[in-house]
């Protein structure tokens, strides 16, 4: 070890070192090590470690092999975003010179196969930025050892396709390693279990955007065969020997202890097990049928106190108003508030004064969450499962357990979309899959039912916001006053373990607590984007999650991040509000918003939209509004957003009959700007798609509840958008690579669908619906008012 | 536990399994046959389709008893089903992807792709009964069976793209 460091060379803070030769391959190899603490030290403390990669053996980030092959490991896990499998190759093929090919294999999300950790969101602004720089470095150490291989200055040389040559000489990558095992440790910061798990640090020198080629191309997801052929190894196939198959009896409600569990009918279910531990109730067989059958007896056998600690979701608005605690935590505010609002508030020549409701909302996923977990002897445990942060699950694994991270390993399968539900760990059966393997000595397959992920997963939490506007007769905003209530919306905890009575971190508190970063802290997530507004007050009031203190069990309404989250539940009383202020200072409303910006990234957004969409400009609402009447009225509502370094316009124009209160978009366009376009294609799948989850927010979703627990069990009590209702869809793509920079695409989509089409339906029947989802009775309620 | 013979994928297949279990877990549990998904078990979703006897039905509540007999074709059958209706040579009979699985490719429809198989069962149908369908007739179709066809990614857009390509690509092959 002393040895490989002294003799190690220094790469922008990375250090290169040439270990043995091999007889065989050979390989460069680039591992990590911890900002501040010596490469030695963090060696030898890896090196006694167990199920995490060695920075000093292994692999970490790429392997470049000999045959000029490439193999990145992250991670982050793909959910369908298709980013590991397409912009990560892109951006660490640009970074090297490297063909797009030459990356034959992506390891994800597997927690002793990958380096970084951290959530599966925000692709490109944490993970690529990680696989960016990590490149970076790895593309300056090849350019040193080519040096010295060729006897060239490092100055004279220059990498095309995996070829460096210079001084009439050449050399690929797979020759300059060929024989040897070299490796590259590069800095990186962080928790490894943490949410943002490890970020690489340093300045290595990075390619300028303005020399990208294979950025900005539309390459093909290299896993989509395989998912098309019923060739790709799903979650759901996963099958370990001596497995038995598993369902959990869950508590009768949210706050209900066990009585006593039911006895099994040995005749009908001969080879079925019953397993409690606390108040989890399991049921084990080695088929399939036999255990949901059991599973299914025994419920209705079991005995559960009673609880019921909930408002009910026709409470819901009256409660958060009027009984939930905002005084306990923090005030956030944002930071663009500035000047006096109120006196602007009272000098303004109009003003608008509105409250504006969401609901409680699923990620649902269309298959529910599902674990195989294998506790053996050795005190070691595996869980095979699908999960956004396999690394933060390990470590809630570890908690749960009272062991060491050390003895827990976590790998991933393709798998349902989450949406957000697993981004802190925990999706849900995988605990419960090891209490079962635990308690069994053999694996466990747990897989929820259906009416289980919906009544005991998380969900987007609901919010109310007051808006205030006021504007002087040139139709230019003199104030805007937000303030935005949200329950904390990120529990990350084990809900096995909670049922179980087994450690988990602590639940959502007014600041975050050790093991987690939840809290009830309500951050002002929408970047306000109105520059030429001179007094702005933005504030964010946080509560407790609903019933989750006064559970037995500690889970009440248990809320976690979804797409766009927090994002959407304070961009949707804005934009609507926005666009009610322009109608009723009869400005057309993309005209209005021009009026309040200088940036132009968003005048250039608002502009393209405006083209692309067919938008008539005039004053809201429409000249044949309507709100009663039988025949359909149309209208057309604007949003805007700027996410994670993207700025976004939407346009939707939708139809709706009055008085059956039907609401039908017609046509969905949005003009986005991420700065640098990485693969135009899956930025355009990707968008469309999440277009149509905002439809579907907008007209469907809403979470049942009563007194108890969740009402929503199927996709009957919680309908989504079917085919039936896809409008014409257009995605207008702004690439200004000029920006230099590549901001984000997978979610914005979805929350601008809500706030257009709440501005469309304004339009369309002079009243605005300040409440989601716009379903019949509602909108009828709305438009008999 | 009675055995029973069914057909899956142009073979018989034989198996040990109580009449009332599921279609979809003799699939996957015993035939280690990894298209159709479990979505919901009711019925709602279409994530487990295949086809019965060429139409589409829900693997997750029709009982393997009442398949008896019957050919059950399933994502990993699509591609012989094809050949066969091509009336293909048998050294030419053994394409890797249906045209439908072809499109799902050319059109990168899948974002998370857990539906997509009862996505792909129905479009077979559908273009085995409509060789050229209209937008309205592609939505009707994912419309329409014991439920529509849901995909909480919202790849609805893609899937219509891609019956279309799909349809044109078969036109070609006949």
């Amino acid at each position: 070890m002393a040895t490989a460091t002294r003799h190690g060379r220094d790469v922008y803070g990375a250090t290169l070192t040439r270990r043995q030769f091999v007889k065989t391959g050979g390989a460069l190899i680039v591992g990590f090590s911890l900002a501040g603490r010596s490469v030695l030290e963090q060696a030898a403390e890896a090196a006694a470690s167990k199920n995490s990669l060695d920075p000093t053996l292994a692999g970490s980030w790429f392997e470049i092999h000999a045959d000029n092959t490439i193999l990145i490991r992250t991670g982050r896990v793909d959910f369908g975003q298709t980013t590991a499998h397409t912009a990560y190759k892109q951006i660490v093929a640009e970074e090297l010179n490297v063909p797009f090919e030459a990356m034959t294999a992506v390891v994800m999300g597997d927690t002793d196969r990958t380096p970084d950790g951290g959530f599966s969101a925000g692709y490109l602004e944490y993970g690529g930025a990680n696989l960016r720089k990590a490149a970076a470095y790895t593309y300056q150490a090849l350019l040193d050892l080519a040096s010295s291989t060729l006897r060239v200055d490092k100055s004279q040389l220059s990498v095309k396709d995996g070829v460096v040559s210079g001084g009439g000489k050449r050399i690929s990558y797979g020759d300059l390693v060929r024989g040897q095992q070299l490796k590259l440790t590069i800095p990186v910061t962080g928790d490894l279990t943490s949410m943002f798990g490890l970020t690489v640090t340093g300045t290595p020198p990075m390619k300028p955007t303005s020399e990208y080629t294979i950025i900005g191309k539309s390459f093909p997801n290299a896993v989509t065969p395989s998912k098309v052929s019923a060739k790709e190894v799903w979650v759901t196939d996963v099958r370990l020997p001596n497995m038995l198959h598993g369902r959990v009896v869950h508590p009768k409600t949210l706050g209900s202890t066990l009585v006593s569990a039911g006895e099994l009918n040995k005749t009908r279910y001969p080879n079925a097990q019953v397993v409690v531990k606390g108040s989890l109730v399991g049921v084990v067989a080695p088929t399939e049928w036999e255990a949901i059958g059991a599973a299914q007896q025994i419920a209705a056998d079991t005995k559960w106190t009673e609880w019921q600690g909930l408002p009910g979701d026709a409470q819901l608005y009256t409660w958060l108003r009027e009984q939930a605690d905002w005084k306990t935590t923090p005030v956030s505010k944002s930071d663009k508030s500035r000047g006096e609002v109120a006196p602007a508030l009272a000098s303004a020549s109009k003003t608008l004064s509105a409250s504006y409701e969401l609901p409680f909302m699923k990620h649902a996923p269309m298959g529910p969450t599902i674990a195989v977990a294998d506790a053996r002897t050795d005190g070691t445990v595996y869980i095979h499962t699908h999960n956004q942060n396999p690394q933060a699950l390990r470590g809630q694994i570890a908690m749960m357990l009272g062991t060491s991270i050390d003895n827990v390993v976590v790998r991933i399968y393709a798998g349902p979309g989450h949406y957000g539900r697993s981004n802190g760990g925990n999706a849900g059966a995988e605990d419960e899959a090891v209490i079962l393997s635990k308690a069994l000595g053999r694996p466990v397959r747990v897989q929820w039912m259906r009416p289980d992920d919906l009544q005991w997963s998380t969900q987007s939490p609901p919010a109310i916001a007051n808006i205030r506007i006021g504007w002087d007769a040139d139709g230019k905003i003199t104030a805007y006053q937000a303030d935005h209530y949200m329950p904390a919306m990120q529990d990350d905890r084990l809900v096995g373990a909670l049922i179980a009575g087994l450690p988990t971190p602590p639940p959502p508190d007014i600041r975050p607590q050790a093991g987690s970063i939840g809290s009830t802290v309500n951050g002002i997530s929408d970047p306000w984007v109105y520059d030429l507004v001179p007094n702005v007050a933005e504030s964010g009031y946080g509560t407790f999650q609903l019933g989750q203190k006064a559970s037995p069990l500690s889970i009440g309404l248990r809320d976690h991040s979804m797409r766009t989250p927090g994002q959407l539940q304070q961009n949707y009383p804005r934009e609507l509000a926005i666009s009610e202020a322009a109608a009723l200072a009869g400005i057309d409303a993309i005209e209005f918003r021009l009026r309040q910006t200088t940036d132009e990234r968003l005048i250039g957004a608002l502009k393209a939209v405006r083209e692309a969409s067919g938008w008539q400009t005039r004053p809201s609402p429409h000249p044949k509004a309507a709100a009663s009447g039988g025949t359909p009225v149309s209208g057309q509502g604007i949003s805007v957003m700027l996410r994670s370094g993207t700025y976004w316009a939407c346009v939707c124009q939708v139809s709706v009959v009055p008085d059956t209160g039907t609401v039908k978009v017609d046509k969905y366009t949005i003009a986005v700007d991420p700065g640098i376009v990485v693969n135009p294609l899956q930025l355009k799948r990707t968008i469309e798609g999440g277009a149509l989850m905002g439809l579907s927010h907008a007209l469907y979703e809403e979470m049942t509840f009563d007194q108890s627990g969740v009402t929503s069990r199927d996709w009957r009590s919680y309908p989504i958008l079917t085919m039936n209702d896809v409008p014409e869809i257009k995605v207008v793509i702004l690439n200004h690579p000029e920006i230099g920079a590549y901001g984000g695409g997978s979610e914005a989509a979805n929350a601008l669908a809500v706030s257009a089409i709440a501005g469309a339906f304004l339009d369309a029947t002079s009243k605005p619906a300040r409440r989601l989802p716009l379903k019949a009775a509602y909108v009828q309620s709305v438009l008999k008012a | 536990m009675a055995g029973i013979t069914l057909t899956v994928n142009g073979t018989r297949r034989e198996v040990q399994a109580p009449g009332d279990t599921p279609l979809l877990y003799v699939l996957r549990n015993d035939l280690e046959l990894s298209g159709p998904q479990f979505g919901c078990g009711l019925s709602q979703c279409g994530a487990c389709s295949v086809l019965v006897d060429g139409k589409e039905a829900r693997s997750c509540v029709l009982p393997v008893s009442r398949v008896a007999g019957k050919e059950v074709t399933t994502l990993e059958g699509l591609p012989a089903r094809w050949a066969g209706q091509q009336a293909l040579p048998a050294s030419e009979a053994d394409p890797a992807l249906h045209p439908v699985q072809q499109a799902w490719i050319d059109e990168q429809v899948p974002q998370c792709g857990f539906c997509q198989n009862g996505m792909m069962i129905k479009a077979t149908e559908l273009l085995d009964e409509v060789p050229a369908p209209t937008v309205a007739q592609i939505k009707d179709a994912f419309m329409s069976g014991a439920s529509p066809h849901l995909c909480r990614c919202g790849s609805y857009s893609a899937i219509l793209d891609a019956v279309q390509r799909a349809s044109i690509l078969m036109a070609k092959g006949r």
